[in-house]
């Protein structure tokens, strides 16, 4: 690349933010209760709901709305009387796009564009039929020149990268297991996790491919739920009820291709984003309490802690150890149960137990010294953030 | 050689392409068993899946040029999920590769004349053919002779 930019203007937002209020829709009941009537904008306006209540905010006080996966601002807006926002924004329903939210959220309050930003996702994904595959309609690439061969699914591509993973460094489904396994164990002390029964390395090698070879375990779920996360000022954040949850670090990085693999695990984009966040902050990887990172396929978290350095390129299988990633070991993974097992709302809930874990709010699953917390998203779009308790 | 895939020539259910004027001229060589790509006639540049300019000058100045046909297994999968109609229920799973041309772009594609087990990352292929319809053709790779 030539005329590098300047990233360490990042240290522009180092701890300006924060957030201050979360909500979840319920994930259990609702995921064994299917409803066809059961809106994207009603389970977003639940999360909002529960967030504000979360804040001790009123409605009056937001003045910022994002929205993912939810089609429009306004109808969000109409729902939660919010009449003159002085900032919206629209992104659409995919899981890179919750720590981009997160960003534009900071990125509006720090700049003087809202106040108080409520940044809402809902997902009926599950009522309404989603299957994530199988789409053969129109004239995209996925149409003209993958689904002819049976090609299809988020999940199918990452199969891939993970088969290129094993070719190339000898890599087991072993540390696969492990993680979904880990996530598991910690969904099983979340009362509002989707999937609760422990599951053993035995359960995860007889369970059935589906893109082989990934199996059953190696995937999110496919649930409904809505998400919600209230950001403003860190000066603020100080007034209000909770120990804010500092947005530290932040950083975005990409690697967009026409076959969404990439030949390094995504190891260009992953570490710049790491070298954000650990250069130009405070923070090591060794003062991190927890990592909550993206798994809609578990080998995605091995392709970010490769990439962000916790382990070298292709060490990852040996580096995943139940002892090392388990709530009590050097660097726990996914506390609240990820997304193959609390609930896939596609990054928006591993926003919320992070602030969760850092408001020490997480009973069972608590991790100790949650200080400083890790979200990472590997994908063809990335993000990445530390977040940070407040002790001020 | 262009292999006929169907197993009647009623009976072909499974997804087929969309023809557009874009792409037109890829079907209309994979017909006659020719493997062609978008160059760009200022760079040399070659890309796929097809597009209107050229992404690194811009410029739609480009052309279709037959390609060698070889290139490398850069991974693949066995699908065992049921998305789209059209596969028979032994035909699962069904194999899809990721195939790395010789030219550097990237095609979803599936393997013939090889099985499974002999399948590996880095496997050098071909292209041949096999006919779906009266329209299409599709590319497919076989282990390199």
């Amino acid at each position: 690349m030539t005329n590098q930019p300047d990233r360490s203007a990042l240290r522009n937002l180092q701890d300006k933010t924060a957030i201050v209020g979360v909500g979840t829709t319920e994930f259990g009941s609702i995921y064994r209760d299917l409803d066809p009537e059961r809106s994207a904008y009603e389970l977003g306006l639940i999360a909002f709901r529960e967030a504000l209540k979360d804040a001790a905010l009123k409605r009056t006080d937001v003045d910022g709305v994002i929205v993912s996966r939810l089609p429009h601002y306004g109808r969000m807006c109409e729902m939660i009387g919010l009449r003159h926002p002085r900032f919206v924004n629209v992104l659409p329903g995919e899981g890179r796009q919750s720590g981009i939210a997160l960003q534009y959220a900071a990125l509006a309050v720090a700049n003087g564009m809202a106040d108080v930003v409520a940044c809402i996702y809902g997902n009926n994904g599950r009522s309404a039929g989603a299957r994530y595959g199988g789409e053969n309609r129109g004239i995209s690439t996925q149409a003209m020149f993958e689904a002819p061969y049976g090609m299809t699914s988020p999940g199918a591509v990452t199969s891939m990268m993970f088969r290129r993973h094993q070719y190339r460094y000898d890599t087991t489904t072993e540390p696969l297991g492990h993680l979904a396994i880990s996530n598991r164990a910690n969904a099983a002390l979340n009362p509002n996790a989707v999937m609760q029964r422990p599951i053993t390395m035995d359960d995860y090698h007889g369970a059935r491919y589906i893109a082989e070879p990934l199996c059953l375990f190696d995937y999110c779920l496919i649930n409904d739920g809505g998400v919600c996360f209230i950001v403003t000022s860190a000066e603020r954040a100080r007034d209000l009820k909770h120990t804010p949850v500092l947005i530290h670090a932040t950083s975005q990085a990409s690697d967009i291709t026409p076959v969404y693999v990439a030949d390094d695990f995504w190891h260009e984009p992953m570490s710049q984003i790491a070298d954000d966040l650990f250069t130009h902050s405070d923070v090591q990887r060794d003062d991190l309490a927890f990592a909550q990172l993206y798994d809609n396929f578990t080998p995605t978290m091995l392709f970010t802690l490769e990439g962000m350095g916790f382990c070298e390129p292709g060490e990852g299988g040996d580096w995943i150890t139940p002892e090392r990633i388990g709530l009590r070991g050097e660097l726990p993974l996914n506390t609240g149960g990820g997304h193959t097992s609390e609930s896939y709302m596609q990054g928006w809930a591993l926003h919320v137990e992070a602030v969760r874990q850092l408001r020490q709010e997480c009973g069972d699953r608590q991790v100790d010294d949650a200080q400083y917390g890790l979200y990472a998203c590997a994908a063809p779009l990335a993000t990445g953030h530390i977040l940070k308790r407040d002790n001020s | 050689m262009t292999t006929d895939l169907r197993s009647s020539e009623l009976s072909y259910e499974k997804p087929l392409p969309p023809v557009l004027e874009l792409t037109k001229p890829f079907w209309d060589g994979c017909r006659e068993g020719i493997l062609q790509i978008q160059f760009c006639n200022i760079c040399d540049l070659p890309w796929f899946p097809p597009a209107e300019a050229c992404p690194r000058c811009l410029q739609d100045d480009w052309e279709w040029r037959p390609i060698s046909g070889h290139g490398t297994v850069w991974s693949w999968i066995r699908m065992w999920q049921k998305y789209f109609p059209g596969w028979e229920p032994d035909e699962y799973p069904y194999t899809v590769a990721l195939i790395k041309l010789e030219e550097g772009p990237y095609m979803y594609s599936t393997l013939v004349d090889i099985e499974d087990k002999d399948v590996s990352c880095d496997l050098n292929v071909e292209v041949d053919f096999g006919k779906v319809s009266d329209e299409i053709t599709l590319p497919v790779f076989r282990p390199s002779r």
